[in-house]
């Protein structure tokens, strides 16, 4: 049985069919075969016999897979969002998030900065206690975005057997711009006294300040950003090709 | 067990008409829906029985069909049942298939008075 599905599954994934409609007609399926199983051995079946009719009945594959994929609504209501706009899915919504992330991460350590370092012209010095927890959640958001957006691009390509080439642009997308963010903190002071006084200014940026220094430094972020997040999903396609071949 | 022959015009709009009027009458669930097609109509109409799911399914989506989770000796079933939309959705239907049939059975008259003549 679970052959027969996880073959329909596969076909209907890769025909671009989003994951829950896939999943409803599954366990719908799954649950008329037990029927028709049940009732073919209630009729005196052996439990084998009976397993064959009741395929026999529910439909070979190509049918099952047609039903579906034929259907005029296909192209418009069940296909999933990332293969109707994938340039959304893999390019604009992983840039959201990310900078969604930057700015919660800015606005943590501005604040934070104003709360615990009041007199310190930098906030980038040891803190402890609260203030410790606080700043360490801004730079987990600043420092684990990329590699979190990026994994969730995998999980998505994964779940729904995309074809490579627009979650790979994503992971490059996250990748680079994950290399390049940099937040310049600073805090204007007073000339004679030196004591730093308000406000502060935390800007984030992609750092073109100072070019041959991101030349230098970036790729190789980029590049362990993009190995980090694209390890799970080589790992996931051996597997899959592996399992196929089985 | 050899595998049944299946009706390939079953997919061409018969099952929407079959469906709805089915659960016109009651709700009922997938393999019900399947064995009472198959009954009523004695077994002139045969189908892969799993492709019944996506035309519920679409049914569904058009908002003819409603379903609901229910747990019944300890199985839990997508039971279906017409909207008010779907009633209309049949009662179209249902006047489209009578003319058709209609007209398909005048014209195999005409056929066998032809013949006759001849």
């Amino acid at each position: 049985m679970s052959k027969l599905f996880n073959e329909l599954r596969e076909r209907l994934l890769r025909a671009g069919v989003a994951p829950q409609p896939v999943d409803r007609y599954l366990n719908e399926l799954t649950d008329h075969f037990n029927d028709l199983r049940a009732e073919e051995e209630q009729a005196g079946r052996s439990p084998a016999d009976a397993e064959s009719a009741a395929f026999a009945r529910l439909g070979n594959l190509d049918d099952l897979a047609q039903a579906m994929i034929a259907k005029p609504e296909f192209q418009s209501t069940l296909h999933s969002f990332c293969v109707r706009a994938p340039w959304a899915a893999f390019g604009l919504a992983p840039l959201a998030l990310l900078v969604s992330a930057y700015v919660l991460a800015s606005i943590i350590l501005a604040s934070g900065w104003t709360i615990f370092l009041p007199q310190s012209d930098t906030p980038f010095v040891p803190v402890h206690g609260f203030a410790l927890v606080y700043f360490g959640i801004g730079r987990m958001l600043y420092f684990w975005a990329p590699v979190l957006i990026g994994w969730a691009i995998v999980f998505v390509a994964a779940r729904e057997r995309l074809k490579a080439i627009w979650p790979a642009f994503g992971l490059v997308l996250t990748a680079c711009i994950g290399a390049g963010a940099q937040v310049h903190a600073t805090r204007t002071s007073t000339v004679s006294t030196g004591v730093p006084i308000g406000p502060t200014h935390v800007v984030l940026a992609l750092n073109s300040a100072n070019a041959s220094k991101l030349i230098a430094i970036s790729p190789w972020h980029a590049a362990a950003l993009l190995a980090l997040t694209i390890l799970p999903w080589l790992l996931w396609r051996v597997r899959m090709a592996y399992t196929a071949t089985r | 067990m050899p595998p049944r022959d299946t009706n390939p015009n079953f997919m061409n709009g018969v099952p929407e008409l079959l469906i709805l009027r089915l659960l016109q009458q009651d709700e009922m669930y997938g393999y019900e829906i399947v064995q009472a097609i198959r009954t009523r109509t004695d077994e002139v109409i045969a189908v892969g029985e799993g492709v019944v799911y996506p035309v519920l399914h679409g049914l569904e989506r058009d908002g003819a069909l409603q379903s609901r989770r229910k747990t019944i000796n300890g199985r839990s079933r997508i039971y279906y049942s017409v909207t008010p939309a779907g009633s209309e959705r049949l009662a179209g239907l249902a006047d489209s298939w009578s003319n058709l049939t209609s007209a398909i059975q005048k014209m195999l008259s005409g056929g066998q008075h032809v013949q006759a003549i001849q």
